[in-house]
């Protein structure tokens, strides 16, 4: 037990010292990274089903109970999490190995992919504030190196803008450490859900907004979402791919975890938090709509989105975030297949620029399938994962009557088919505007529209959003459970302090 | 029925696939699924017709209540019969239709059926979320057949078009159900229709339903997308814009009706708006010179009338209903074929350009014929008899202002008369030049199929029996109530066929005096339209989503950071203000010492952000650090003052090294304007933090878990430090991630440094020329390091080994193991740093990450906890006595990694630059 | 946790904000360290003062609470890393710029400034009203 808590995080660490290690022999760190992160999402699902069957599981690391130690904890929610990002890390690395560029001509590649996967899942499994602070640092600080890689100059400037803010963010997140410690002396999670309960209101609802604003700025809420189209279409595809699929999420994931669990039912900032999600799906599709760069398109989808999960969370019923962690999962694996998909197109079509780029459901008609299938999951079309997702979302809203952020939710998605449906007819209906100079579609040798490596991960995703749809009634069913929990931290509270 | 789906599934995607290698017979295996639709449901007819619906369910998502559950009732039946019917005789025109060959027609035959598929499901769905489902696919299916021509602008636009108006018609459908499936506690129509709740949100949520339906059946205001959808190929015309696809909203009228007709806001609306749309498209379709535009305003129409029959649910308008939508089905598909058949031969549509139909057209003639007399409502025709039970229905009044709605159907029904005339007038090339066309006559294969559907016209109109039991069946399955039907030709002279006759006199009176009133028809014309309203909301759209976007993404990293900041100190004081609970005032300063080191810290802070050198900016900020350190001390954090001290110095070292590059002056070009924001947004800032840490310090109310570490510390941490204690033992983990975080950060540096050095074509190898380093070179300086270094080095290790017992630890052990190396740096430049060792940095870096993690996994293997610790005692020469931890062997790998940072740093900066300066 | 300390902290949050919000990048590190040190006053300033916490000189009462530090050393040497690769980043902008001005987001600039580089326009062929 106390070896699938720490694993996933363990792992990828030696698997990256390794890689360090292996310097320049890219096979061999190939090899390592992928058998790792093999490893890794098969503890996951063991994990999961251990989870679901015998509730919340703990382990104290270097054997320091907690509030000692350091606690890892998983729930449903976090287990189901640590699947799908150990999945999507999978994935994109297969797909960078196969994509011409960054992974190829970086030998930190490898490495620096491993340290962000082993951030990413230590998010996730810590029961500690401060180990979820140092989580993220490993997280972005393996983001900044990736985001950058290559050094170009649109990269050293989003990259900037990237790592300034994240720093910020960073700085807010120790000052509210400190806080959190000066007033209740502890920063496990566990305890300080039975601590901030006798906080003086003021401090305890200043606490729950700090909060908010320092998961808010990873999380990409408005307005503290403006770093995110500005620097994930600069990196290379599969980057950018992982970046929109996981990190925004552990954002989201540390807002839900953190409202839910440190602060009691009846205290929450229910109002800021619906019109938080309202305003960040709204302006988030706007400037969708606003974009000539199909990436930059995806990339400000991802904000209006993020709305949706914080529109979930608002709610504070089990419906309610129940929908939220389905709808999580659904736009984790649809927005990674829809950014991998758009790398294909930048590969076979030469730009990311649809005034660039036309016709191409006829030049390369698989990629056209697998833009589709992802497109039409997000905009929620049935019977792909976002179908159901979002009709989650929406009866949980009516449920809780909350009717104003519902009509904002369905004008939303109204608009994200909108701004989609633009990415499709310039791309793959109708001619260019400006071709890209003798570009040959799809290259020579490449009849489905990119490299093999390339092409099978997206189509997985593709293949995954259509399964989740499928197979929508267990996982709601699992997502009602996690919710119940997330709703009741009891069980979390005594599995960790006993 | 979940075969038949899946088969439609199967058929469509293998085509789509195949493309163009499913060659000229594709047509004809696109024909199967609706074939064996059609089978089924003759075969089922019996039952289902009698009033036994057959069911299938399958659970999807029980938890929300939506399941695949399906229901052949006597009402999906008529419109299952529509749509297998109509989709047999579609695909065989199609064979004849299409050239043949090409991937475009595989995707069109695969859409079709796909097309099918969905609309089977939306009218056999037993869900209303389901129906949704389906009913989003149909809009879809379309939207990529109206565009499949996609290199045709225009039918790109149409299928825009059409999709975001029925998109939107989807999303107030799908509120209305979710609010109507609240308030009924169940999805499933069949219960909501058996017991029908009540409330304003499910007023508003029928509201909702009719938006979405009248969005689908091209009501006005929402019907322009479709004569704009005219833009697709006929055969999809056929199918989906006149038999099918634009009944689905009149469809779940007429399912909903019976149930809620009683509902105040339900027959105003069906009503008003279906005359309104019938009398106004009706106009319209009389000025359209292209015969499928004309047809297009014709289904406008017609549909309006449906939607009023069926919407006013009483059972003789409901009967009337499925009449009307088994006569339209048939004389429309008829006449669109026509129309195909007549732009394949001709290549022209509009009426003004075509000449009478030589020998050889006899057949398509009477085809035009008859279906346009049906539409008219000619007796003989199946038209007839479905206008004949409208009137009566209608007249029989069950409503309020029965006379008023029956008056203006009969309007309506002129209108639907003149412009059939008018098509057929415009249809057999009277309306064009006057001249025997030239045009090839169509081969019989290609007629066949609309034959067929006249044929049926003329039989079901002179012996309607035959579908008594259809539209019956369909009509008692949305209200058991209704009696037996007969349809019949002659009822003897009453009112309704008076109205007809009236109808008919009316239309032909329209088409002659069409020239007189044209101008009335232009005026209407000018009136702003749906298509206006259209495209006027989609600029605007576009419009305000590029202002707001370029208000608020202004991609200047100041606003951002600033709006952040903002953000975070407004809603954190809001929330301490508004919420309360003061803690009071804490003491005033701590110690003597404490005022020093602050002063010192603001003081230095200060300068370091004022001066406008960047060098003695870097210097000043390294005095802040110092000053820190200080502050540590005061505290009494020992190691803290330590660590902060060789970082400080290494980080001074590090911006030395970078600015050295840098021009050695800001210049300072700001507007005083952003002087006031930024100092606004600072104090802010700094008031909140204040506020916070006073509230924060005084809350305090429970003791700090701190203390049992104290405690446990030497007996069970085997060290009298501490924090190293719980930095490598009690915290171990967090300083994993610490070390991760170094390695990361090693690692990005290196490649910035070195990004793009190979193909600027210079040799890495080639010595460094640096006379800033070159000047530094001094004998003694060399001389004096090289004496230095080792003690250091020493030094560094000493404190890594008693780290855990006082000050040190493995951290403040490699960064003084790096400023060793940064002495040699000095010294010699980074050559001498090469020189140092054979081990690579890299080497370095990974060896201490391994040798961390795997202390880490170790215990794993033993059953134990990760990080657990393992305690050896021994003596060792030179350090004496010491426990050996393996938090020390942790350690060890910490120090390499801080060791490792340093030396790829060095590698990083160090470096001259491979570019040419400018 | 005294005034005096918060003072502090909030001085140091101050400059480092006004710093923060200027385009050169020297500035904005400069800045990003000092708001750091203001954390870590605070942090430091979270627990009880007192003598280094070595155990063996003297009675455990009046240590000072390890925990805040050892947070804050961790702190402080993550922020060390991230530092240098910031660091970096500048000096690569250095090399490509020959200055380590922050710039504007170039696509921001233009739909601020010209809207949306049009896809297509979709009413520009769409289906207009029918002349007679």
């Amino acid at each position: 037990m106390n070896a699938l808590l720490s694993l996933p995080v363990l792992l990828p660490l030696l698997g990256a010292a390794l890689s360090v290690l292996a310097g320049r022999s890219r096979p061999l760190q190939r090899a390592i990274a992928l058998t790792t992160l093999t490893a890794v999402a098969v503890l996951a699902v063991v994990l999961l089903v251990e989870v679901d069957h015998h509730g919340p599981a703990s382990t104290a690391a270097g054997g320091w109970p907690a509030p000692l130690g350091i606690a890892l904890v998983a729930d449903r929610f976090s287990a189901i999490m640590l699947v799908v990002a150990a999945l999507m890390l999978l994935a994109v690395l297969v797909y960078a190995i196969g994509q011409p560029g960054a992974e190829r001509n970086h030998v930190g590649f490898q490495s620096v992919y491993l340290i962000l996967a082993a951030g990413v899942a230590a998010a996730f499994l810590t029961g500690d504030l401060f180990t979820l602070f140092v989580a993220i640092e490993m997280m972005l600080t393996a983001s900044y190196v990736l985001l950058t890689l290559g050094g170009r100059l649109d990269q050293v400037r989003s990259g900037m803008t990237y790592v300034v803010i994240s720093l910020l963010a960073s700085v807010l997140f120790v000052t509210l450490l400190a806080v959190v410690y000066a007033s209740t002396g502890t920063v496990n999670m566990a305890q300080l859900s039975l601590r901030i309960a006798d906080l003086p209101d003021g401090l305890r609802s200043a606490l729950a907004v700090l909060m908010l604003v320092v998961f808010g700025i990873k999380a990409a809420i408005f307005p503290l979402f403006f770093w995110l189209p500005d620097s994930y279409p600069t990196a290379p595809s599969p980057v950018t791919a992982i970046f929109a699929g996981l990190l925004t999420k552990v954002g989201v994931y540390a807002i839900i975890r953190t409202q839910t669990l440190l602060f009691p039912a009846g205290t929450h900032p229910v109002t800021l938090l619906l019109v938080l999600a309202g305003a960040t799906m709204l302006v988030g599709v706007l400037g969708a709509i606003a974009q000539g760069d199909f990436k930059r398109v995806l990339s400000f989808q991802i904000v209006s989105h993020i709305g949706y999960m914080i529109m979930g969370l608002a709610l504070f019923s089990v419906a309610g975030l129940a929908a939220a962690v389905l709808y999580t999962v659904h736009h984790i694996v649809a927005k990674t297949g829809l950014f991998l998909t758009g790398g294909l197109i930048e590969h076979a079509g030469g730009s990311s620029r649809m005034a660039r780029l036309g016709g191409m459901v006829r030049t390369a008609p698989v990629i056209a399938v697998l833009f589709l299938v992802s497109a039409l999951s997000l905009v929620g079309v049935p019977p792909l994962s976002g179908f159901i997702a979002k009709f989650a979302l929406v009866d949980a809203a009516a449920a809780r009557s909350s009717y104003v952020i519902l009509a904002v939710s369905l004008v939303v998605s109204l608009l994200t088919l909108y701004s989609l449906m633009k990415v499709w007819i310039a791309v793959f209906w109708s001619p260019a505007r400006d071709p890209v100079p003798d570009a040959v579609v799809p290259r020579p040798g490449e009849p489905l529209g990119g490299p093999l490596l390339m092409v099978a991960p997206t189509a997985a995703l593709a293949a995954l959003t259509l399964a989740i749809g499928l197979a929508a009634g267990p996982i709601y069913d699992y997502s009602v459970r996690a919710a119940a929990d997330l709703l009741d931290p009891s069980a979390y509270v005594t599995e960790v302090l006993g | 029925m979940i075969a038949l789906l899946v088969a439609h599934l199967v058929v469509g995607l293998g085509l789509i696939a195949a493309g163009s290698r499913a060659g000229r017979g594709a047509p004809w295996i696109a024909a199967l699924p609706s074939a064996a639709t059609l089978v089924w449901l003759i075969a089922q007819a019996g039952g289902v017709l009698g009033g036994e619906p057959v069911t299938q369910g399958v659970a999807w998502v029980p938890a929300l209540g939506v399941d695949l559950d399906l229901r052949l009732d006597g009402y999906a039946a008529l419109f299952v019969l529509l749509i297998a019917g109509i989709g047999v005789l579609v695909f065989a025109y199609s064979a004849c239709y299409l050239p043949g060959g090409g991937a475009g027609e595989g995707r069109l035959l695969g859409l079709l059926v796909l097309f099918a598929g969905s609309m089977l499901g939306l009218v056999l769905s037993d869900n209303l979320v389901l129906l949704f489902g389906f009913w989003e696919l149909t809009s879809l299916t379309s939207f990529l057949l109206i565009g499949n021509d996609h290199s045709n602008a225009a039918a790109r636009a149409a299928a825009l078009q059409a999709l975001l108006v029925t998109g939107l018609g989807g999303l107030a459908l799908l509120a209305g159900v979710v609010l109507i499936g609240q308030a009924a506690g169940t999805f499933s129509l069949s219960a909501v229709v058996a017991d029908p709740p009540g409330g304003t949100t499910v007023t508003v949520g029928l509201a909702l339903v009719l938006v979405g339906a009248f969005s689908k059946s091209a009501i006005y205001p929402f019907h322009a997308w479709l004569p704009a959808a005219m833009a697709a190929s006929t055969p999809v015309s056929i199918y989906l814009h006149s038999a099918t696809m634009v009944k689905a909203g009149v469809y779940l009228i007429g399912r909903l009706a019976p149930a809620f007709d009683t509902v105040w806001l339900w027959r105003p609306l069906v009503v008003e708006f279906g005359l309104l749309t019938m009398l106004a498209a009706g106009l319209r379709a009389l000025r359209q010179h292209d015969l499928k535009r004309l047809l297009a305003f014709g289904t406008v129409s017609q549909l309006g009338f449906m939607v009023v029959l069926l919407g006013l649910g009483t059972r003789a308008t409901l009967v009337a209903g499925c009449a009307l939508v088994l006569a339209h089905g048939l004389f429309k598909a008829a006449l669109f074929m026509v129309v195909g058949i007549i732009e394949h031969q001709a290549g022209t549509r509009d009426v003004r350009r075509l000449a009478r139909w030589g020998p050889g057209w006899g057949l398509t003639i009477a085809v035009t014929v008859v279906s346009a007399a049906s539409m008219a409502g000619v007796p003989l025709t199946f038209g007839f008899i479905a206008k004949e039970e409208d009137f009566a229905a209608l007249a029989d009044g069950a409503f309020s202002y029965a006379g008023l709605v029956l008056a203006l159907v009969v309007a309506g029904s002129m209108l639907t008369a003149a412009y059939s005339l008018w098509f057929a007038w415009g249809a057999l090339g009277r309306a064009g030049p006057d001249h025997a066309s030239d045009a090839l006559a169509p081969a019989a294969s290609l007629v066949a199929p609309a034959a067929v559907l006249a044929a049926l016209t003329v039989v079901l109109g002179i012996a309607p029996a035959v579908v008594d039991r259809w539209a019956g069946g369909a009509a008692r399955a949305l209200d058991p109530a209704v009696g037996p039907v007969h349809l019949a030709l002659w009822h003897g002279v009453n009112l309704p066929l008076a109205l007809s006759a009236l109808a008919l006199a009316g239309g032909l009176a329209l088409f002659l005096g069409r020239a007189r009133i044209a101008p009335v028809l232009a005026w209407g014309g000018r009136l702003p339209s749906g298509a206006d309203a259209y495209h006027w909301a989609l600029a605007a759209l576009n419009r305000g989503a590029d202002r707001l976007t370029g208000l608020v993404q202004n991609g200047s990293l100041p606003t951002y950071a600033g709006v952040i900041l903002t953000t975070a100190a407004l809603l954190t004081t809001g929330a301490l203000v508004a919420g309360g609970g003061w803690p009071g005032w804490p003491a005033l300063v701590g110690s003597a010492g404490h005022v020093a080191v602050c002063v010192a810290l603001v003081v230095t802070a200060v300068a370091a952000g004022a001066v406008h050198r960047r060098f003695s900016a870097a210097l000043l900020l390294g005095a802040t650090g110092y000053a820190m350190a200080g502050l540590f001390v005061v505290q009494g954090g020992a190691d803290l003052a330590l660590t902060q001290v060789a970082i400080e110095t290494l980080t001074t070292v590090l911006f030395v090294l970078v600015l050295r590059r840098l021009p050695d002056r800001f210049e300072p070009r700001v507007r005083p304007g952003r002087r006031v924001v930024r100092a606004s947004v600072a104090v802010a800032v700094g008031l909140t933090v204040f506020g916070l840490a006073l509230t924060a310090g005084g809350s305090r109310t429970e003791a700090p878990v701190s203390g049992e570490m104290v405690e446990r510390a030497v007996p069970d941490g085997g060290g009298r430090n501490v924090v190293n204690v719980i930095l490598v033992d009690f915290r171990g983990f967090d300083t994993l991630g610490e070390i991760t975080v170094l390695t990361a950060a090693a690692i990005g540096s290196v490649a910035l440094a070195r990004a793009g050095r190979r193909h600027r074509g210079r040799d890495p190898a080639e010595p460094a020329a640096d006379e800033a380093l070159e000047v530094r070179r001094l004998v003694v300086v060399d001389v004096a390091v090289r004496l230095v270094f080792p003690a250091v080095l020493v030094g560094s290790l000493y404190l890594l080994f008693v780290g855990h017992n006082q000050p040190g630890g493995g951290f403040v052990g490699g960064i003084v193991a790096g400023a060793a190396v940064a002495l040699r740096y000095v010294a010699g430049g980074i050559d001498d740093v090469r020189s140092l060792s054979r081990a690579r940095p890299w080497t370095v870096l990974g060896a201490g990450l391994l040798v961390s993690a795997v202390t880490a996994a170790v215990p794993l293997l033993f059953g134990g906890e990760v990080l657990e610790g393992a305690l050896v005692e021994g003596d060792l020469p030179l350090l004496g006595h010491i426990k050996l931890t393996s938090a020390l062997a942790f350690d060890v790998g910490v120090y390499l990694v801080v060791l490792g940072l340093v030396l790829m740093v060095f590698e990083s900066f160090g470096d001259e630059p491979r570019v040419p300066a400018p | 946790m005294t005034v005096l300390l918060a003072a502090t902290a909030a001085a140091l949050f101050g400059i480092g904000t006004y710093l923060v919000l200027q385009r050169k990048l020297s500035r904005i590190i400069i800045g990003i360290a000092l708001l750091g040190h203001g954390a870590n006053v605070l942090m430091v300033s979270s627990g009880t003062r007192g003598r280094a916490p070595l155990i063996g000189n003297g009675p455990t009462e009046d240590l000072a609470d390890p925990l805040p530090q050892a947070l804050a050393l961790t702190a402080i040497v993550i922020s060390f890393g991230v530092t240098a690769l910031l660091l970096a980043l500048a000096y690569r902008s250095w090399l490509l710029t020959h200055d380590d001005e922050v710039q504007d987001d170039v696509e921001d600039r233009d739909v601020a400034l010209h809207g949306a580089p049009d896809v297509e326009l979709d009413d520009e062929n769409a289906d207009r009203e029918d002349v007679p």
